[in-house]
């Protein structure tokens, strides 16, 4: 058999060909950027409709949106970087960035300032915040600061006021010990005992003009600190001002299971882009309130820190298409209206002044509580050090064991430096 | 066919064996080659999956490896660090035998309650079985440690059916002292797979024996303990060995009631959690290598101690 080929199937063949050829450019332009971070629903929502809108406003990009709870997102995250399938953008903690950095997984943004990214108008101590040895690997989402999630209505029942940014600890432990005294609901207390919350210890800390890390990454603060620490929750607990330990226990650090949110506390510590979310989920009205003071004058135990940053993966094959998307995130006014203050504060002066005639009452109040800080809040902590999650973890373990009893708070002071300080060792 | 000449060439010892060589492998695959084939898939999973990542892990536990830089060998710094400086290795292995100490007897022994109440002669035995059943399927699953949550939370059901009789009970899964109990109770409440094998344990006993006896005057009691229990001995061997070894590797339970942690004060830190924190939460997968390691080596020992010393107790009638 022979094969004839007729002019016209050479021309059908070259025609096929050549749309084929045209076709070809707009395979290669087309360019994917995988976005990875952790949240609520809520906040996926809102994430999705941004990238669908800079999808509209650059032909030829397509992006792919992935979204994980916070305790599966860090060992997705690491494995996809370790299986060199790491996401184009990365949503990165203050916590995790000077790891990710040092070990080469994010790609250096410096080159892009001025001309792709376009964060003059950032406050430039949250620019910093994301820099690691001098070079930039995080763009800031949005500022927040630790808070005292308070159930307002609760007071309001047990006939106290609410307490204000000059309440010091001694006046709260006396309106816990009164709220729960007051016995309007059963099995209800003034606050949650809050001696294992690494933030509010923080805050403790640093209005004695102490922290909990140093910058070369070591223990910040003494056993006599912590002994302290311990005894003025002792203390409450002796007093009926907080939750006793077995329902303190029942707290497993999110919105959800703080006994706040299951109706056992007045008060509860947590961060102030989480008012959103603890009001959902609470029928009573909330309070943002700063945390109480250690004497009237006392002053720089908060900071606004940004909440979370986008990173560029180190094994982009595009990082400018990146930071341009970071870019857009952060500054462009139409994505600006999606995001609002979910993710904290947003750190660009023209993005603030944009919302604040459009917000509700709750993003009024996150955002009225990060700029009003004034004095209680002071320079933002270098980094925490490799190590920083296990001691949170020994800190709440070694609380649990004072709290029920089976050390005192001097013994917890104690064991509490030593654990952290060879957890921080180890690295 | 070329294939299975070079493989017969491989494994010939010389060019005299090898017509004897090729046609013994030819006609193992004419007769079983199909078996084989069926057998693939396992054999790309056990091989791929389960073999090839053990393996792996061996090496890494000889390593310093954090999931993004590249492993780096430090030899057996690991084991020597679980070995003499590592008080949650100690606190995790303190849990879990204690949850295998007090778990397996337990639910060995409620198991085999069941079973010889439904042995019975219960009318429907079927049903009954499908329900008792039940729970151990449910029994590993998330849902079931969040509904045990549910249960034993300071104001859960088991606190409101105590306040009835006047018992203020404390918030048994996080309490300490009490937290560890409610994960017993938990695999007691799976008594299901054990429960079957010992009920088909029980209908081998034959029944001229229970005749015998009690012609001989043998009180139900005697029966059961002269010759119920000597003759189910292999079932209740096979049973605790089974046991002993799920219960070791035990995870979800506790991952979901102590909400990962472990806690409160460890009292819930099984060794499987412990060895997750390490590889998931502080990226030590060196280090959690080590950890599996000897976990596998634990299981290992119990396991071997179990069939040293049944031949003292297990009685095979042969």
């Amino acid at each position: 058999m022979t094969h004839r080929i007729s002019r016209r199937n050479v021309l059908a063949g070259g025609a096929a060909l050549l749309s084929m050829s045209a076709l070809g450019p707009a395979f290669a332009q087309e360019a994917r950027l995988r976005v990875l971070w952790w949240g609520s629903q809520a906040r996926a929502d809102r994430t999705n409709k941004v990238n669908q809108l800079f999808q509209e406003q650059n032909a030829g990009v397509a992006i792919n949106g992935e979204f994980l709870g916070w305790s599966d997102y860090w060992p997705r995250l690491a494995t996809q970087v370790a299986g060199r399938n790491a996401p184009d953008i990365i949503q990165m903690d203050y916590r995790y960035i000077v790891e990710y950095a040092r070990r080469g997984a994010l790609a250096p943004l410096d080159d892009y300032l001025g001309s792709v990214l376009k964060v003059e108008d950032f406050d430039q101590v949250q620019i910093k915040g994301g820099s690691v040895e001098g070079k930039l690997y995080g763009i800031s989402l949005g500022a927040n600061s630790a808070a005292m999630m308070v159930n307002a209505a609760a007071f309001e029942e047990a006939g106290i006021e609410l307490p204000t940014p000059s309440t010091t600890w001694e006046e709260m432990a006396r309106m816990g010990a009164e709220i729960t005294k007051a016995g309007k609901r059963k099995g209800f207390y003034g606050l949650s005992d809050g001696s294992a919350v690494e933030p509010l210890l923080e805050n403790w800390l640093r209005q004695r003009g102490k922290a909990l890390f140093t910058a070369d990454g070591k223990i910040a603060y003494d056993a006599n600190d912590a002994a302290e620490w311990f005894a003025m929750w002792q203390k409450m607990r002796e007093d009926k001002a907080c939750v006793p330990p077995d329902i303190q226990a029942l707290d497993q650090y999110n919105v959800e299971t703080s006994p706040l949110s299951l109706g056992k506390a007045a008060a509860s510590f947590a961060h102030s882009n989480q008012f959103v979310a603890y009001q959902g989920i609470n029928k009573d009205k909330l309070a943002l309130r700063s945390h109480p003071l250690i004497d009237k004058e006392a002053k720089g135990g908060h900071y606004r820190k940004p909440s979370m940053f986008f990173s560029v993966s180190a094994q982009t094959k595009d990082p400018e298409l990146g930071a341009k998307y970071v870019n857009f995130f952060v500054k462009d006014p139409k994505a600006a209206d999606i995001l609002g203050v979910e993710r904290g504060v947003p750190e660009s002066a023209a993005v603030r002044e944009q919302l604040a005639s459009t917000l509700d009452e709750l993003g009024r109040a996150m955002l009225d509580y990060v700029s009003g800080l004034g004095a209680l809040a002071g320079d933002l902590p270098p980094p925490p050090p490799s190590g920083a999650g296990e001691a949170e973890f020994a800190l709440r373990n070694v609380a649990e064991q004072v709290g029920f009893g089976q050390l005192d708070a001097k013994q917890g002071g104690e064991t509490l430096v030593n654990e952290v300080s060879q957890i921080l060792a180890r690295g | 066919m070329a294939a299975v000449q070079d493989t017969a060439v491989a494994v010939g010892t010389g060019a005299s064996s090898r017509p004897a060589a090729q046609s013994r492998l030819a006609r193992i695959w004419a007769s079983h080659g199909a078996g084989y084939m069926f057998l693939l898939p396992w054999l790309i999973g056990f091989f791929g999956l389960t073999l090839g990542p053990a393996i792996a892990s061996l090496y890494l536990s000889f390593t310093n490896f954090d999931l993004i830089r590249a492993p780096e060998w430090i030899g057996t710094a690991n084991y020597a660090r679980i070995a003499t400086a590592d008080p949650k290795f100690a606190a995790a292995v303190k849990v879990t035998f204690l949850y295998v100490v007090l778990s397996v007897p337990f639910k060995l022994a409620f198991a085999l309650l069941v079973a010889i109440l439904l042995d019975r002669g219960v009318r429907g035995l079927t049903v009954y079985r499908a329900i008792f059943y039940l729970p151990s399927l449910l029994g590993g699953s998330v849902a079931i440690a969040v509904l045990w949550r549910q249960l034993f939370a300071g104001d859960g059901l088991i606190n409101s059916l105590l306040a009835q009789f006047g018992i203020e009970g404390p918030s048994w899964i996080s309490h300490p002292d009490y937290s560890i109990w409610t994960l017993v109770v938990l695999s007691v409440w799976q008594f299901g797979s054990p429960m079957i094998i010992f009920l088909a344990g029980l209908r081998q006993v034959p029944t001229d024996m229970y005749e015998a006896a009690s012609l001989d005057g043998a009180s139900k009691f005697r029966q059961f303990y002269k010759i119920t229990l000597p003759l189910l001995t292999p079932v209740i061997f096979f049973n605790a060995v089974v046991q002993t070894i799920d219960a070791f590797k035990a995870f979800t339970p506790a991952f979901i009631i102590s909400g990962g942690t472990g806690g409160p004060i460890n009292s819930t830190l099984f060794y499987t959690l412990y060895l997750y924190q390490e590889a998931f939460g502080n990226f030590r997968m060196g280090y959690a290598s080590a950890l599996a390691w000897i976990l596998v080596l634990i299981i290992g020992l119990f396991t071997a101690f179990s069939f040293l010393t049944s031949r003292y107790w297990v009685h095979y009638d042969d």
